[in-house]
């Protein structure tokens, strides 16, 4: 499967009565992008109001409480559309050409729960562990109706977001991109007569799927739902895969990190060179031990059917996806494949606790994305985009973190992707 | 067939939307109670059914945890008697915290550990909820 990506470098973000990209700027009138937003009927009936914003890197503000990025992308030749099985029709995606508008992002935010949506500071120390600070952000704060329970505000700030992005994306559509890429896999046969030599390597991808305010979706699909699968990691670049969930903040996959996984890129960077890209395999988390028993003979299963070497394995959350990534690790190793894991860790304050909620001798190749429990303060910020209120409740908060002089102590887990267990980010340890 | 199940809980909602339908073991006490509670049953033979971590709402910040084991012992398991000793030395390295929880809090945390629950049992936790709400 062949992608063609045309990145789109946005510069700048400016409201104005017209929608459009010119010359690296993004104009848009939030009044348009709102009622694109609003013609969805769940939408409608669950929102009362979605205010739109602009952060910039280096300024004085703090978003929060976040609930996902999103990337405007716009599919510009070839089948399907952006989202499939949710905004777009479901047909296949990753072929073809998409418009990328890099630099920027759409950022939803919300108070769904009181805890666990996480904070993007646009400058200051906090800036430095997010990604989210270098990009241009659009933000849509999203109010609920009176009454509205917490999973059905989940459900319509996750498609208000993903619409937003949509008709962002779109103004992309008749754009000049600054840079193309081309990514293409191959078929089984035809990838192992093209580089006999290389090693066969795929990506064990793991999804949260926990339960409701902890799903992933594949085409419109609940992840806890789904067998391990393959798909093509082009199709993930074309949003097959998006975050419906509210884990904390720091390793939480938004669906921007779905787009953007540095695990397909780094791959991708490699394929042809120092090894053969096979595929992605999608496996679930789930609670109930005998759906991780499942998943996990099903992941062994498939990379043993596709006679790899070695595997990445990517988790997200803690606890719970600890004893999946081991499981997988384990039993992907018993088939002769070397694996090696990203995770992050909780290791206490200190650093000195056992980072997972699970190991095996096995899993001897790991990947950190940091410790969550560091403590951080962060200074005042002149504007906040969103709400304080609950600062002292989400992940990684606690009674006080939110200090009179406007200060926050919390640990590194209030920040969105800080931790991020696909290497998304700057922290790691040797 | 008869379910299997027994579930440990600390959470009220869990007894309000479930115990139609599932023996449930409900005390009053703290999430490690909860965790110790269900290892000790582990250690007995009983199966362990969910992770004893789901979610990933960190043990220092929620009060409440819900973890279904067998109603009676089978065979003993080691791998699940790891899981839940991990899980109770996961728990301990957490810093604790004096938090004032507000009943809204209390209720977003309820209502996380219960649908994570259903998750695990495969119960319609929306469904759940609606009963509920009826008069």
């Amino acid at each position: 499967m062949k992608l063609e990506l045309g990145f789109i470098e946005i510069s700048d973000i400016q409201f104005s009565k017209e929608c459009k990209v010119e010359n690296g700027t993004l104009f848009v009138n939030p009044d348009e992008v709102k009622a694109f937003v609003f013609q969805d009927d769940d939408v409608k009936a669950c929102l009362k109001d979605a205010c739109f914003d602009i952060a910039k890197p280096g300024e004085s503000v703090r978003i929060t409480p976040v609930k996902d990025v999103i990337e405007p992308r716009v599919k510009v030749e070839g089948p399907g559309g952006e989202f499939p099985g949710v905004i777009a029709k479901v047909d296949t995606v990753g072929s073809g050409k998409t418009h990328v508008l890099r630099g920027m992002a759409v950022v939803t935010a919300g108070k769904i729960v009181g805890f666990q949506e996480g904070i993007i500071d646009m400058s200051g120390p906090g800036a430095e562990y997010t990604p989210f600070s270098k990009l241009l952000n659009l933000v849509m704060v999203c109010e609920p109706v009176d009454g509205l329970k917490q999973h059905e505000y989940e459900h319509a700030v996750r498609i208000a977001g993903l619409r937003a992005a949509t008709f962002v994306g779109e103004l992309g559509r008749n754009v000049e991109p600054n840079e193309t890429k081309v990514f293409e896999t191959y078929g089984i046969k035809e990838g192992m007569q093209k580089y006999p030599d290389l090693p066969r390597v795929a990506y064990v991808h793991m999804l949260q799927s926990q339960g409701l305010l902890h799903d992933t979706y594949v085409y419109g699909v609940d992840a806890k739902r789904t067998l391990t699968t393959i798909i093509n990691p082009t199709e993930t670049m074309d949003g097959a895969i998006i975050s419906g969930n509210c884990v904390s903040a720091c390793d939480k996959n938004t669906t921007y990190h779905h787009q953007n996984n540095p695990v397909v890129a780094d791959l991708f960077e490699q394929h042809g060179k120092s090894l053969l890209y096979v595929c992605n395999i999608i496996t679930n988390e789930n609670v109930y031990l005998a759906d991780k028993q499942r998943s996990s003979d099903w992941t062994a299963k498939l990379c043993r059917l596709l006679d790899l070497d070695g595997v990445i394995v990517s988790q997200e959350g803690f606890g719970n996806p600890d004893t999946d990534l081991i499981m997988n690790t384990k039993k992907i190793e018993l088939q002769g494949v070397k694996t090696t894991i990203i995770t992050d860790e909780y290791a206490g304050q200190d650093g000195k606790s056992q980072s997972l909620a699970d190991a095996d001798p096995l899993a001897d190749a790991v990947v950190t994305g940091g410790n969550a429990n560091e403590v951080i303060i962060l200074p005042k910020m002149d504007k906040v985009i969103g709400m304080l209120d609950y600062v002292d409740k989400i992940a990684g908060g606690h009674a006080g973190s939110l200090r009179p002089d406007g200060t926050i102590e919390a640990e590194l887990q209030v920040i969105t992707g800080a931790t991020n267990e696909m290497g998304f980010n700057r922290l790691s340890a040797r | 067939m008869e379910r299997d199940y027994l579930i440990l809980t600390n959470n009220p909602l869990v007894v309000r939307c479930l115990e139609k339908w599932y023996d449930i073991a409900y005390e009053d006490v703290g999430y490690r109670d909860v965790l110790v509670k269900a290892r000790d049953l582990v250690y007995l033979g009983h199966t362990l059914y969910t992770h004893p971590l789901s979610g990933s709402v960190k043990p220092n910040e929620t009060p409440y945890k819900s973890v279904v084991v067998s109603k009676v012992p089978h065979t003993f398991s080691p791998e699940q008697a790891e899981i839940m000793s991990n899980a109770v030395m996961a728990f301990d390295k957490f810093t604790p915290r004096n938090r004032v929880l507000t009943d809204k809090l209390r209720e977003d945390f309820q209502l996380i550990d219960y649908t994570l629950l259903c998750g695990g049992i495969d119960f319609d936790a929306v469904a759940g909820l609606s009963m509920l709400q009826q008069p």
